[in-house]
Parts: C-alpha cells; structure tokens; sequence
C-alpha cells in the first residue's frame, strides 16, 4: 500500500462503526427498562421514545468519529500507522464511554423526575376517594 | 522487527485481557451490592450493570489504545524491558485506583442507603403512639 493514510482511514472507520453500533445496541436494549418506568408502564411510547434515542445516539457518535477522523501530516512506517490508530481509536473509545455515562446519567434523571412525579399525584388522588 | 511494535503486540492485548477481566469481576460481584442499593428490584440491576460493564470497556480500553500512542521510541532490547514493565505498571496502578473508586462508591452508597432507610422506624412508632 503506497499511501499509508489511506490505509489507516480503512482500519479506523470499521472499528469506530462497530464500536458505536456495539455500544449503542447494548446501551438501548437494557435502557427499554429506563423507559417502561419514565412512561408508566406504556409499552408503545417507551420503546419509540427508546428508538428515538437510540437514531440521536448513532448520529452523533457516527458523526463525530468521522470528524476526528483526519489525519494530519505524514505517516512513515507500520510503527506510525498503529501509534496513530490506537490514539484516535482510543481516543474515541473514551469520548464513546463519556457519552454512554452521559445517557445513563439521563435515563438516571428522568427516572427520577417521573418518580416524583407519582409520589406528588398520590395525594391529589387520595382525598378524592376519601 | 520494531522493538516498539514487539512491544506494543505484547502491551496491548495483555493490557486488554486485564482490563475486561478487572470490568468483568466488578460487573459479577457488583450486582450484589446494587440490588440492596436498588431493593432488589433484579431486571433494573441488571440493565444498570450492563451498561456499566460496557462503560468500563469502552473507557479502559480507550485508554490503554490511546497511551500506546504516547511511547518514546525503543532503542534496545533493555530499553523495551525497561518501558514494557514501566508502562504496564501504569496501567495496572490506574486500574487500581479506578477499582478501589469503584468499590468506594458502591460502600458509600450503601451506606447512605441505610441511613436513609433506618430513620423510618421511629417515626412510625412515633405516629402510632398517640
């Protein structure tokens, strides 16, 4: 291969698609639990709510591993080929794990909020019956 | 062959192989210590700790990749002793701390936990006194 840029692009690309989509199917199949409990339970709502998010997911993660993709200046040798590759890989192996705590965090907060939200509407419900 | 690339074909997968074994036993023996944080509620756990677990990869993992692209170049086979042990001895001490923070949270939490939990008892035999 003459044009070792080239070659790194195609090794970076692969992995950072598979990461994301690894990462992003995990992410959203155990976030379903997140979103019975935030919609009371509603099947429908939740699991769109859920595929919503996950497209948001991999559009930004898909989008920002290619505009970190570039390669400045040149590379000479395999030596440089892999440096290169495990820092951007590595790189965007953190970015992806900041993100994922990010949505955990989110899922986190509305959980929460939703809980709230029942335990304020009991006592409205209560006096109503007694 | 690059004693730099000898060293990185040894460094990374036995980098790899400790930090997915460190996540693996965190997301095994973990879980106990979150279903009392939780009250047991075992499918909510269980997507919590999944995701977790693929947090810790994709954060480890990332950073062993990228301080691969941080090394000096090797000059002799002392020389790669040398930056082998040091370098790994890094990460082994990062994944300690990380560990050790891990463990400390899960503690306080706990702890937390059952101090807000216990309090409940004497106020409910203070209100079914009168």
């Amino acid at each position: 291969m003459t044009n070792l840029t080239v070659l790194t692009y195609f090794i970076y690309l692969p992995i950072v698609l598979a990461l994301t989509l690894y990462v992003a199917r995990i992410l959203f199949r155990n976030a379903r639990v997140f979103m019975l409990d935030i919609f009371n339970g509603r099947a429908e709502i939740a699991d769109s709510t859920n595929r919503l998010f996950e497209v948001g997911f991999y559009l930004l993660n898909i989008g920002f591993a290619l505009w970190v993709m570039e390669i400045h200046g040149q590379l000479n040798g395999t030596q440089e080929v892999v440096e290169k590759l495990a820092g951007k890989v590595g790189g965007f192996a953190i970015y992806l794990g900041i993100v994922l705590f990010a949505h955990l965090w989110l899922f986190f907060r509305g959980k929460r909020k939703a809980s709230e939200a029942r335990r304020h509407a009991i006592p409205t419900v209560a006096p109503l019956q007694a | 062959m690059n004693l730099n690339l000898l060293s990185y074909l040894i460094f990374l997968p036995a980098m790899m192989a400790i930090a997915m074994w460190t996540a693996r036993s965190c997301h095994r023996n973990g879980r106990v210590w979150m279903l009392g944080i939780f009250d047991g509620d075992a499918p909510f756990v269980d997507a919590i700790n999944n995701v977790l677990l693929v947090g810790c990869y994709t954060l480890n993992l990332g950073y062993v990749a990228m301080v691969m692209s941080l090394w000096e170049p090797i000059t002799g086979l002392e020389h790669m002793l040398a930056t082998l042990v040091h370098r790994i001895a890094l990460i082994l001490l990062s994944l300690a701390a990380i560990h050790f923070t891990n463990i400390g949270v899960l503690l306080v939490w706990s702890l937390l936990r059952a101090r807000d939990l216990a309090p409940q008892q004497p106020t409910l035999t203070n209100t079914s006194l009168p």
